[in-house]
């Protein structure tokens, strides 16, 4: 196989490396919204819940999440797709680390922000939705850049649970074909195809939203 | 321009510890230094003044090899800087620098601050190098803080240790780089204090101030830069009295009234 | 075919007894990424041809999968004759793919220390070497300490990949113990269990040192 046609072959797992982010993402911006506002705001209880919640999510071992739900579900009697057990997996552990970024943004405003809206006679929820929340999330957009690169990269699990992805696709062209060297620099590089312009847009980002910090670079 | 003290300036008589001549600098292609001319005489207590951005920083440092040049020669006793900075290190052993900002290494005690270069530059065993550095900490008003950190410090303390740590090295001659604005008006004197009694032991200093009490007091020769250039150099008692240039009436005017 | 729970307490031993080889993984790693990443910083600080080249590696290593970079090793390397051991590959890969991220730790614990620092101790006549040495070098491990820490974790964490290389950690173990005994759900669940708590663990460990070392910073 020429070096051309190993990546084309790599390239047409990149739909199922696309389908996995875009189904993560599903799971992971919803995630990330609810459990870091509610981390921001609960107290007590159900702070400890929603942080035990989080912290199943992202402190545990990916690898092992995609594996376990994988194995495991089928044995509760729930049926999912591979397809969907790694978005699921794959999105939650992302979103897990995207609502912590989410709360520190909330939790770094100064409270000037909240005193100024309560002094304009706003609820709670309008306070958190109009001036709360839309500067937190733009100042942390970069970091949700990152964790978008992390949950790119992390697609190329899904290869070990039996979807076709681009990681997929290098280790059967591997086994017709003995030329590591090719297919394996071909998978990097393939990624690096898709994760780079990302970090170029993440580092842009920064830059726009954190001028004094634009040395910092993304990724 | 370059005004004439109309008196004969007492300290530059006596053989220079530095002498600049013909200094340029530019910092790409802004000229920040034009063709500066100074003599600082042993003993010599020269404070130089001037309007933000006239050079005053970049003179120092030049002097202490901290920025290089590109025309001229600054000459101690036993080196010479030019544009090569191939004496840069024998120089530097000559000066003592103390900075706006203290500089002090926030991960060490006081006490180690001062005895760091003792050490390792002069190799001066642990019990001599505390030693010295305890007698200039005394010197300074500061011995009972040898063991706490900078960081517990008051700005005012902060520099007096950092005035102790440039003496421990013995140098030739001790340049100051606006000691006193990083600090709070109550701070201020504290520093001013060690500062007369180091001018008082007749220590050589150049130092770069707008504490014009201080000057009064303590200067011999006030040298006034603007725009890179030295355009009034004289006694202090004929700056104040009669300075020449208008740049460094409007100034003193402006300075004074405060 | 339910959950059995003595079956699943029997794994544990079995499980935990691999902890050592997942420490030892993570330790190494570790150690292994910060040399090559402070390594990495100082070269692209000196800039230049060598200085761009480590520049754009660094970014190359973040912008691709640590699965990629394992199979890239375990194949490539013995195409060119290098025969390794599985855990050997295994710490390489981890060192490699996490140097990119250390050495911008790295980079970001220099650049904090203020410019003053290094004046003050070229007007003292230090040497360069004893001013990396007294002055910059402990003032960068104090800044680098809780981000070093955090990675710490992080490398804990993405030792399972190593299982799919087929390295005996606590989830190798778990997948020998399941394809002997064709039962997933269980020791994926003790595995799963207990990577988590090491995690939480090792997480409440780096934090208690942080805190202890900003107390430090704060004398
Ligand atoms: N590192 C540098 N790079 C480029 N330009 C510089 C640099 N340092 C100083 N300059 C410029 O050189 C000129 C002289 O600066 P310098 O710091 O010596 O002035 P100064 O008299 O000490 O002023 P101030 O009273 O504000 O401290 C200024 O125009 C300044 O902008
Ligand atoms: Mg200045």
């Amino acid at each position: 196989m020429s070096l051309l046609e190993i990546w084309l072959g790599i390239l047409q797992g990149l739909g199922i490396t696309a389908e996995v982010t875009a189904y993560g993402l599903v799971f992971a911006v919803p995630f990330a919204l609810v459990f870091g506002v509610a981390q921001f705001l609960a107290t007590g209880m159900t702070r400890f819940v929603v942080t035990a919640v989080i912290e199943f999510w992202r402190s545990s071992a990916v690898v092992i999440l995609l594996f376990f739900f994988y194995y495991v579900l089928p044995v509760m009697g729930v049926t999912l797709s591979a397809l969907t057990v790694s978005s699921l997996v794959l999105g939650l552990n992302a979103g897990g680390y995207a609502s912590q970024a989410v709360r520190a943004g909330l939790q770094s405003l100064p409270p000037g922000q909240r005193e100024a809206g309560m002094a304009l006679g706003l609820s709670r929820p309008a306070i958190l939705l109009l001036i709360e929340l839309p500067q937190a999330l733009v100042a942390m957009s970069p970091t949700f850049v990152n964790n978008l690169i992390q949950l790119v990269k992390a697609t190329s699990l899904v290869s070990l649970v039996t979807l076709t992805d681009m990681t997929f696709r290098a280790k059967e062209i591997a086994q017709t074909d003995y030329d590591p060297v090719a297919i394996y620099s071909a998978l990097l590089l393939a990624f690096f195809v898709v994760c780079y312009p990302i970090a170029l847009a993440g580092r842009w980002l920064e830059a726009r939203v954190n001028p004094e910090r634009g040395t910092s670079r993304g990724i | 321009m370059l005004t004439q003290a109309p008196h004969p300036v007492p300290a530059v008589q006596s053989i220079p510890h530095v002498r600049i001549e013909g200094l340029n600098k530019w910092f790409g292609a802004l000229h920040v230094l034009k063709n500066i001319d100074l003599s600082v005489g042993a003993g010599a207590r020269i404070v130089v003044c001037g309007p933000s951005g006239s050079g005053k920083s970049t003179l120092i440092r030049c002097i202490n090899g901290l920025e290089p040049f590109q025309k001229g020669t600054i000459q101690f006793e036993a080196a010479t800087l030019d544009k090569d900075g191939r004496d840069t290190s024998k120089a530097r052993r000559q000066t003592g620098m103390v900075f706006q900002s203290f500089n002090l290494f926030p991960h060490l005690t006081v006490l180690a601050n001062c005895t760091l270069a003792l050490r390792r530059v002069l190799l001066k065993p642990a019990r001599e190098a505390e030693e010295i550095a305890m007698r200039h900490l005394t010197a300074v008003h500061i011995p009972e803080k040898a063991q706490a950190y900078p960081a517990q410090l008051s700005g005012g303390q902060q520099q007096r240790v950092a005035i102790a740590r440039a003496l421990c090295l013995n140098p030739r001659i001790m340049l100051f780089d606006e000691p006193t604005s990083a600090l709070d008006p109550e701070m201020i004197k504290e520093v001013l204090d060690v500062m007369i009694a180091l001018a008082g032991s007749g220590v050589t200093m150049v130092c770069v101030t707008h504490e014009m009490g201080f000057a009064r007091e303590v200067a011999d020769e006030i040298v006034f830069m603007d725009e890179g250039r030295i355009v009034e150099h004289a006694s202090s008692r004929d700056f104040f009295s009669r300075a020449a240039h208008p740049r460094a009436r409007l100034f003193l005017d402006t300075i004074l009234s405060n | 075919m339910g959950f059995n729970l003595d079956f699943a307490l029997s794994t544990v031993p079995t499980i935990i007894g691999a902890i050592g080889t997942t420490l030892i993984a993570t330790v190494l790693s570790c150690v292994g990424a910060s040399v090559l990443g402070f390594t990495f910083e100082m070269i692209r600080r000196g800039g230049g041809a060598t200085g761009l080249a480590v520049r754009f590696l660094i970014d190359f290593i973040r912008s691709t999968p640590v699965l990629a970079w394992l199979y890239f090793l375990y194949f490539v390397l013995p195409f060119y004759g290098i025969r390794l051991g599985a855990m050997t590959v295994g710490i390489l890969g981890l060192s490699l793919y996490y140097s990119g991220y250390l050495a911008e730790v790295f980079k970001a614990g220099i650049d904090a220390i203020p410019r003053g620092q290094q004046e003050a101790a070229r007007a003292l006549s230090l040497t360069r070497r004893d001013t990396v040495v007294f002055v910059i070098a402990p003032q960068m491990l104090r800044n680098v300490a809780a981000p070093l820490g955090n990675y710490l974790v992080s490398i804990l964490k993405a030792t399972p990949y190593l299982a799919i290389l087929a390295v005996p950690e606590m989830l190798g173990r778990a997948f020998d113990i399941a394809s002997e005994t064709y039962r997933y759900a269980e020791p994926l669940t003790v595995a799963g269990i207990l990577f988590l708590a090491l995690a939480l663990l090792t997480s409440y460990g780096v934090k208690r040192i942080e805190q202890r070392l900003l107390a430090a910073g704060r004398r």
